[in-house]
């Protein structure tokens, strides 16, 4: 996947991956096997999923509760751990929501070192309208 | 100043908070009711411990991944972003401030808050 490729090119990129959205792991790419293997984004995957799920009933109902907009949809949720951080998007799936396809694509997520992240640049990247092919 | 009114001083925040990790004390300034900002913190104090016990249990299968222990956590939709880090949260609107000034501002200020706190 091109878009994959792309995010392991941004600063402190450790991996990037898809996975679907009750949370198995899909596609995946990973610059240091040694600190990050499968097994593990298969779990971050699984956490991302819940949590990306968890924010959308969130930021649903805070907007009906507050009528504050620009919450909902959630595009991004992101993790910032000890030393990492995990960047997931579904902005590609409510693209394809919002035209009425049925079918929907994986969700797309990286994880990059904190010392080197670019949290702009990530999304940038993620929420690019037409990723290259 | 305290970090809840640094925050609130950085463009493009809307509202910033701080709740307590146990019990339901919280104080905010910006634009919320208290109400509202009584919710916020409700729902901020969840996930942060909901991340915890997530990274805990990650750590506990895969030690030494860099995740574990989680310092905080963002929420982004088309206009608003919340960032969490310890036990402060602020409402950025991302259209008018940057992501990474509030991710480094919070983790400068509150990355070295011990763990054992949650």
């Amino acid at each position: 996947m091109a878009i994959l490729d792309e995010l392991m090119r941004l600063p402190g990129a450790m991996a990037a991956f898809e996975f679907r959205g009750s949370g198995e792991l899909l596609e995946h790419r990973i610059a240091h096997p040694d600190r990050i293997n499968p097994a593990t984004l298969d779990l971050l995957a699984h956490m991302c999923s819940a949590n990306m799920s968890i924010a959308a009933m969130q930021t649903r109902g805070w907007e009906q509760v507050t009528a504050m907009q620009g919450f909902y949809p959630v595009q991004e949720f992101t993790l910032v751990g000890f030393d990492w951080s995990v960047v997931v998007s579904a902005l590609r799936r409510e693209r394809c929501k919002q035209a009425g396809q049925s079918k929907l694509p994986p969700f797309t997520g990286i994880v990059l070192a904190n010392e080197s992240a670019d949290y702009e640049a990530v999304f940038a990247l993620l929420e690019r309208s037409e990723p290259a092919a | 100043m305290s970090i809840v009114t640094d925050l609130l001083a950085r463009p493009g925040v809307v509202a910033a908070g701080e709740y307590a990790y146990r019990g339901d004390r919280f104080s905010y300034r910006g634009a919320l009711s208290d109400e509202h900002a009584r919710m916020a913190s409700v729902m901020c104090r969840a996930t942060t411990m909901g991340a915890n016990m997530e990274g805990a249990m990650l750590d506990s299968i895969h030690p030494g991944n860099g995740l574990h222990p989680p310092r905080g956590w963002l929420v982004r939709g088309p206009v608003h972003t919340v960032c969490v880090m310890a036990n402060v949260f602020c409402l950025l609107d991302h259209t008018q401030g940057s992501v990474n000034d509030i991710i480094g501002f919070m983790r400068q200020n509150l990355g070295d808050v011990p763990y054992g706190l949650i």
